[in-house]
């Protein structure tokens, strides 16, 4: 009998255990994490911190969704080390753990701004269930905020501020949102966005410190530019350190991620990985992606546990992934790779409307739609079927996008 | 508050704006959707095109968490 053990149950984890038990009936099957609480919607924590989600909808599984499939689920359980040469899982508490074969699924932890009093009271970061509750009792009590982090989970905050009724300033290092995949044009639609809900965007700014009273909570944010930005409620969104100190000394290939080919697989046999952590072999870019996103991580956990039961490179992870903002009262959606790429087109249409496709090698690995989504299968599909099109970018650029307008592929 | 109701002509299936979300509830963020599913709810929110409970990939009763909140009701 196989012994499957699986450590972290975010969707990357939860759905590799659901896809062994499928493929494996026989096997045992343990999933491991350091949270008090099941698989929960992790893309749905915001809409709780906003105050318009209670929290029983976000809850996926119970613990007796892992007893019907007899799978022994470990909460609380922190992973130490991992001994992959005598395949030995080691938790701070709960013992020793043998493996056949092993996932890591452990996802990443929000990184904290390398400025004086970042860890004051007051001050958010956010990635779990328990955050999310934090983050809602502070902001129904606060008025002023602040938020660092131009990026996808940083506008997370400015929503929660604007549901919450906290006027706040949403520091920017450059001179936009996002700008490494937003134009002015882009950018500018998300800025009014924010505008609408009561937050403002300050360029060319960020946080040299932050400023405490005398109980150690948050007071205000100071720029580099010295400028003074009067808070009491904190959002922190720089990025994620990937969750893998545990793994120091198991001789995993690590490059700002666990090194993954196509089946999910590490360079130490049996050691596979799955979800936000891992550096992936992406078959449709041709090289190593990275994507922090919901539906690729359930993907990669399926994809995983395909081949860890399969014994075998039965399955490759082919996937386009989408991530969207629902803030606002026009639809975002990024899909694919938008940041990489050697060519891109774009065009603005209205006040809320924008787009922008970027390619490589001729072929379309990502891109950004604000307003209009309608054209996101039809670039979905011509990724997947890695057409080279960048030759007819106003085909693409048409309001709607009519695929038999395309001339016919040439023979490469 | 106003419920902007989607009417899909010809259909089994409409989506209702709702404003405030039971306990109970089954609730789905718009990137938790397949691709098509996706496409098939925008253009549904538009009102462009009927859809079928088999094509949109949803049931009737459930939540899904776009730019607002809207409930999947049988016509
Ligand atoms: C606020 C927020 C909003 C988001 N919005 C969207 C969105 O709109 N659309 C979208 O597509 N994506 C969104 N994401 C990203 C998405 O949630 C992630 O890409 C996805 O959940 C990653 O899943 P995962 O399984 O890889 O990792 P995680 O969900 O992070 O799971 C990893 C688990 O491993 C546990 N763990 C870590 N180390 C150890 C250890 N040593 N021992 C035991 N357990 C351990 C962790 O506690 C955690 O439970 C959002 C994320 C956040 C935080």
């Amino acid at each position: 009998m196989t012994q499957y053990v699986i450590i972290g149950d975010g969707i990357s984890g939860s759905s590799a255990a659901e896809t062994l038990r499928e493929k494996d009936p026989d096997a045992q099957i343990t999933v491991i994490t350091d949270e008090g609480e099941p698989l929960y919607n992790r893309i749905l924590i915001k809409e709780h911190a906003k105050g318009k989600l209670p929290e029983a909808p976000i809850s996926i599984h119970d613990e007796g969704w892992y007893e019907e499939r007899d799978i022994d689920l470990s909460l609380n359980t922190h992973v130490t080390s991992v001994d992959t040469d005598a395949k030995v899982v080691h938790t701070h508490d709960s013992g020793d753990l043998e493996y056949d074969k092993l996932l890591v699924a452990t996802g990443g932890t929000p990184t904290q701004l390398p400025v004086d009093n970042s860890d004051a009271d007051g001050i958010h970061h956010f990635w779990t269930f328990e955050d999310a509750r934090g983050i809602r009792e502070h902001a129904e009590q606060s008025d002023t905020g602040v938020i660092v982090g131009a990026g996808l989970l940083g506008i997370d905050f400015a929503a929660v501020c604007g549901a919450q009724g906290i006027e706040a300033n949403y520091l920017m290092r450059g001179d936009r949102w996002w700008r490494y995949a937003l134009s002015a044009d882009g950018a500018e639609i998300m800025h009014e966005g924010m505008r609408d809900v009561g937050v403002e965007p300050v360029f060319d700014s960020g946080v040299d410190h932050f400023e405490t009273d005398d109980d150690g909570h948050v007071t205000a944010a100071v720029d580099p530019n010295d400028e003074r930005y009067e808070c009491d409620f904190a959002g922190v969104a720089i990025g994620l350190s990937f969750n893998t100190e545990f793994l120091r000394g198991a001789g995993l290939e690590e490059e700002n991620g666990l090194i993954v080919d196509e089946f999910m697989q590490t360079n130490v046999d049996d050691v596979y990985a799955a979800g936000d952590l891992t550096r992936f072999y992406d078959v449709l870019l041709g090289e190593q992606a990275q994507n922090g996103s919901w539906g690729s991580a359930k993907e990669q956990g399926r994809i995983a546990a395909v081949n860890m039961a399969a014994d075998d490179e039965a399955e490759q992870f082919e996937w386009v992934s989408s991530y969207s903002i629902t803030h606002f009262d026009f639809p975002f959606l990024s899909f694919g790779h938008p940041t990489l790429g050697d060519d891109y087109a774009e065009r603005k249409y209205s006040d809320t409307e924008w787009r922008r496709i970027a390619f490589k090698d001729g072929k379309i690995v990502g891109g950004v739609l604000i307003g209009d989504l309608s054209p996101q299968t039809a670039f979905k599909q011509l990724m997947r079927e890695q057409r080279v099109v960048a030759d007819q970018k106003e085909v693409l650029l048409e309001p709607s996008v009519d695929l038999d307008e395309l001339a016919p592929t040439q023979e490469q | 508050m106003h419920m902007a109701t989607s009417e899909l002509r010809g259909s089994s299936l409409k989506l209702t704006r709702i404003e405030s979300v039971s306990a109970d509830a089954t609730v789905r963020h718009v990137d938790q959707l397949e691709s098509e599913t996706l496409d098939t709810f925008y253009t549904a929110l538009e009102g462009n095109r009927p859809i079928t409970t088999a094509e949109i990939g949803l049931n009737a009763g459930d939540i899904i968490v776009g730019p607002e909140y809207y409930r999947v009701d049988l016509m």
